[in-house]
């Protein structure tokens, strides 16, 4: 079952201060992202996830989280890079954001799944450079800067925007409109 | 406990006494001079007002007392409850209302006028004391002075401060009963400064009061403390010396003093008392922890579904009949208490008479609202949500329904237009009918509008339900007039959504030969578990509401065959169109080879939902979906299963509703009637 794997961990490192600049990294494809470890709840490991049927593709599906059920999404297919393939490595990163649940605005709890977490890295503010207008092959407003770390750049993910939920509730909308007269 | 929490519990009790003010003033309507409801429109009165003065809540106390001055008259029948007085005794009651929720009497100031303006309309209704000085309403003058002097013995138990019954409240509201002769105080009780608790009460009263006042009225003071406070009363002309009894420093010898014999009178009025509050004892609860207790519950169902499935594959016997016991009990744990926020659903429709009251003053119509089913109970959770499209309703009803006097006495019907609220249980729902004996819908106007509107086409052949549930869809109004109650295009679809939010349906029953409307809405009874019967297909388990099955049976080869080409099969004489869950929702995967229906049953609509396999029933603890979900169709929730597996909870009207649309879309291609709609099969 989904038992935490790195919680302590996780909590351990949040505690040390100095937190606002460190960051998650993880890899989704070839590419390294890193999420600002304010956001990170915790990680798991990949696994027992239901497919909600007639959501769009990168909409995974959902997880019992300790007696709540929280949405999976798929970094790859939203950056429109096509599902990631599940491996050994992966693992689903639990992440709190703002979102809409019903007319409110409240914080949620998002899986997103990762072909593996890396490592905790501190990026002080100078080592940031504004995202590229274009080049990253991901929509600009999922970006929050590029982090240089030992000489590679890291994509440092603009989690509000990448994890929209009324962006992508309104995106599974149109994939739940009757595109066509089904066969049935 | 503190003052806060006393104050608190003084706003609950007013609100609760104010709103039973409100109900009886209406009930007093229909049933004139009943002498029982007169008697309790004072008792709701004097209690806020006896409440209001322990807490020095001047400005509610002022007020307060011309309107009990007036209801005092009116048990003694020295007054009648004309419609005049019966609409003024509202607005008084909506007035201490407000007063009630201002915590300074500073602060009340505001209030002022509008609570001058209702004195003076009281004053003719006012007893005009015998000494002709009656023009200010100061409600102690008139009555002091005269009366007979009572003695009245105080005893208070030491933890009365902290409860916040302070005893000078006590004792200055007892001034308002009459004139306080002499207050002596009894301090012989007091401990030595070493052993003194300060936030004790070791003080003792002996009080000498004037008033015309009787034994009741007198006790009724101090029925807000409860047990904090004894009292012995020495009736006026008993001889004084009984009273020193009080003042012996004893607690037991008053306390026996008070059982004996010759205070007969007090325990008669006691008993009474008791008998009118035995028949149902509440207490309050905070709602949050209840709440919290049905989570939790939530929770023990999905760890004992658990077990339960732990024990079945151990394959150990005992541990399996332990499960079961375990099960059992679990399932009356989750009923018992669901059941404690169960309320009856009365209360919200009491609210009503006074929604309709003023509607029909305002629309100059005569018209009475009937309730039956006040008794039927559901979660307070769905009545909170209710109140709104209920209110819709009733006003719909009220405005378009029933017609103008002079219209219904042309048509020879009674003058008296009626709106009836109805409420029953109906196989694990509540139904809640809306209906009046108005001019009923017009079916081609609604038609005419429909079509104009574009929601269908003009050549579309409907069914009379068919026809009248369009008033439901959004953009959809027929009366051009905008009036000030309703037709504020906040319309009929609104309705529908909040209550399909709440897992219920609406409707329009056939009206009547007479005309007359009914809106028949279903709710679930709770938001928070259902029974559920669970089926597989493909590798997702989905849940379907038990109380929407109506049988399961297998889809034999030769209808297999058969429903490959067409989208229905017979069923007992009956065309049954099916769902196919695993293309409605593209699961991939093999069919497996026996698949099995699962017939479903909704607002008279039937249909069969194919699966591939029955896995039973289930206890579901609904957990509500993220916002990412909000636009999905067809799923209205999710829940855990013992496995731990999240399955997905279907939303069967909406599934039904979508797979008809989907089916309309195709049909308006190349086959127009190539195959029959879903909403075929009830006529």
């Amino acid at each position: 079952m989904n038992q935490p794997q790195r919680k302590e961990e996780a909590v351990r490192i949040a505690d040390t201060s100095g937190d606002q600049n460190q960051y998650l990294t993880f890899q989704i494809g070839r590419e390294m992202f890193a999420v600002g470890i304010l956001y990170i709840r915790e990680i798991i490991e990949y696994g027992s996830l239901t497919t909600v049927p007639m959501m769009p593709e990168f909409v995974r599906g959902v997880i019992n989280l300790r007696g709540s059920v929280v949405p999976v999404i798929d970094l790859s297919a939203r950056f429109g890079r096509g599902e990631s393939a599940i491996n050994r490595r992966s693992c689903v990163v639990i992440l709190e954001v703002e979102g809409i649940n019903g007319d409110e605005e409240q914080l949620q709890e998002i899986g997103v799944i990762v072909d593996a977490v890396s490592e905790v890295l501190e990026i002080p503010p100078g080592e940031i450079e504004p995202p590229p207008s274009f080049g990253a092959r991901i929509r600009a407003d999922f970006i929050a800067g590029m982090g240089k770390v030992q000489g590679n750049f890291v994509i440092l993910l603009n989690v509000q925007q990448a994890l929209n939920t009324r962006e992508m509730a309104e995106l599974a909308a149109i994939v739940d409109a009757p595109k066509d007269a089904r066969d049935y | 406990m503190n003052i806060e929490l006393a104050l608190q519990t003084f706003l609950d009790e007013s609100r609760e006494l104010l709103s039973d003010m409100e109900q009886i003033l209406l009930d007093l309507e229909s049933q004139p001079g009943e002498s029982e409801l007169q008697n309790a429109l004072f008792r709701c009165v004097h209690t806020v007002k006896g409440s209001a003065g322990m807490f020095g809540l001047d400005h509610v106390v002022d007020f307060t007392h011309v309107v009990e001055n007036v209801l005092d008259r009116l048990r003694a029948g020295e007054i009648k409850l004309s419609k005049a007085l019966a609409n003024l005794l509202l607005r008084c009651r909506d007035h201490i209302s407000l007063l009630v929720e201002v915590p300074e009497p500073a602060e009340a100031v505001d209030l002022q006028p509008a609570g001058n303006a209702l004195l003076v309309e009281l004053e003719p209704f006012q007893s005009l004391p015998a000494s002709g000085n009656g023009q200010t309403p100061q409600p102690q003058n008139s009555e002091h002075g005269k009366g007979d002097l009572w003695r009245i013995g105080m005893r208070i138990q030491a933890d009365a401060l902290r409860h916040g019954m302070d005893p000078l409240g006590f004792i200055r509201f007892l001034g308002t009963l009459g004139e306080l002769v002499s207050v002596n105080t009894l301090d012989d009780g007091l401990p030595r400064l070493d052993q003194l608790d300060p936030e004790a009460c070791y003080l003792a009263f002996e009080i000498e009061l004037r008033t015309t006042a009787n034994r009741a009225a007198i006790e009724d003071v101090f029925e807000f403390a409860g047990d904090l406070y004894q009292l012995q009363l020495q009736e006026p002309g008993s001889a004084p010396e009984a009273v020193a009894a009080p003042a012996t420093t004893d607690m037991d010898i008053v306390e026996a003093g008070s059982r004996e014999g010759k205070m007969q009178p007090a325990d008669q009025a006691d008993a009474q008392r008791g008998r009118r509050r035995k028949p149902v004892q509440h207490f309050r609860v905070q709602a949050d922890k209840l709440d919290h207790l049905i989570n939790l519950v939530g929770e023990l169902v999905i760890a004992s579904a658990a077990v339960s499935l732990d024990a079945d594959r151990s394959g150990n016997s005992t541990a399996r009949e332990s499960a079961a016991n375990l099960n059992l009990l679990v399932e009356e744990i989750r009923d018992s208490s669901l059941d404690l926020r169960m309320v009856p659903i009365g209360e919200t429709f009491q609210k009503f008479q006074r929604v309709v009251r003023d509607v029909s003053s305002e629309l100059s119509k005569d018209i009475e609202l009937v309730i039956t089913g006040a008794d039927t109970e559901l979660d307070k959770t769905v009545v909170e949500k209710i109140g709104d499209p209920l209110t819709h309703l009733v006003r719909n009803a009220c405005d378009h329904g029933i017609e103008s006097p002079a219209e219904r006495s042309q048509k020879g019907k009674p003058a008296l237009g009626r709106v009836h609220l109805n409420a029953y249980h109906e196989s694990g729902a509540i139904v809640i009918e809306v209906s009046d004996d108005g001019s009923g819908l017009n079916r081609d106007r609604i038609i005419a509008k429909a079509v104009e509107r574009e929601l269908v086409r003009a050549d579309a052949e409907l069914s009379d339900r068919e026809a009248f549930n369009l008033i439901f869809e959004p953009g959809f109004s027929t009366v051009e007039q905008v009036t000030n109650l309703s037709g504020r295009g906040v319309g009929m679809d609104v309705v529908r959504r909040n209550i399909e939010a709440l897992r219920g349906a609406v409707e329009l029953v056939s009206p009547g030969v007479a005309g007359g409307t009914t809106f028949r809405i279903r709710l679930p009874l709770t938001l928070a578990i259902i029974d559920g019967f669970l089926a597989r297909v493909g590798e997702a388990t989905y849940v379907v509401p038990l109380e929407m099955v109506v049988e399961c049976t297998e889809l034999s080869a030769e209808q297999q065959a058969v429903s490959n080409e067409q989208h229905y099969i017979k069923l007992r004489h009956e065309v049954l169109p099916l769902i196919r869950l695993r293309e409605h929702f593209s699961h991939g995967g093999e069919r497996s080879r026996r698949q099995n229906i699962i017939v479903v049953r909704h607002g008279g609509q039937k249909a069969g939902l194919i699966v591939d396999e029955l896995l039973g029933e289930h206890q579901t603890v609904i957990k509500p979906l993220s916002g990412i979900f909000s636009h999905l169709k067809g799923l209205s929730g999710s829940t855990i299963l013992g496995s731990g597996q999240v399955a997905l909870i279907l939303d069967v009207p909406a599934l039904m509703h979508q797979v008809a649309q989907h089916e309309d879309v195709a049909n308006r291609g190349i086959h127009p009637n190539a195959r029959p709609r879903l909403s075929a099969s009830y006529s």
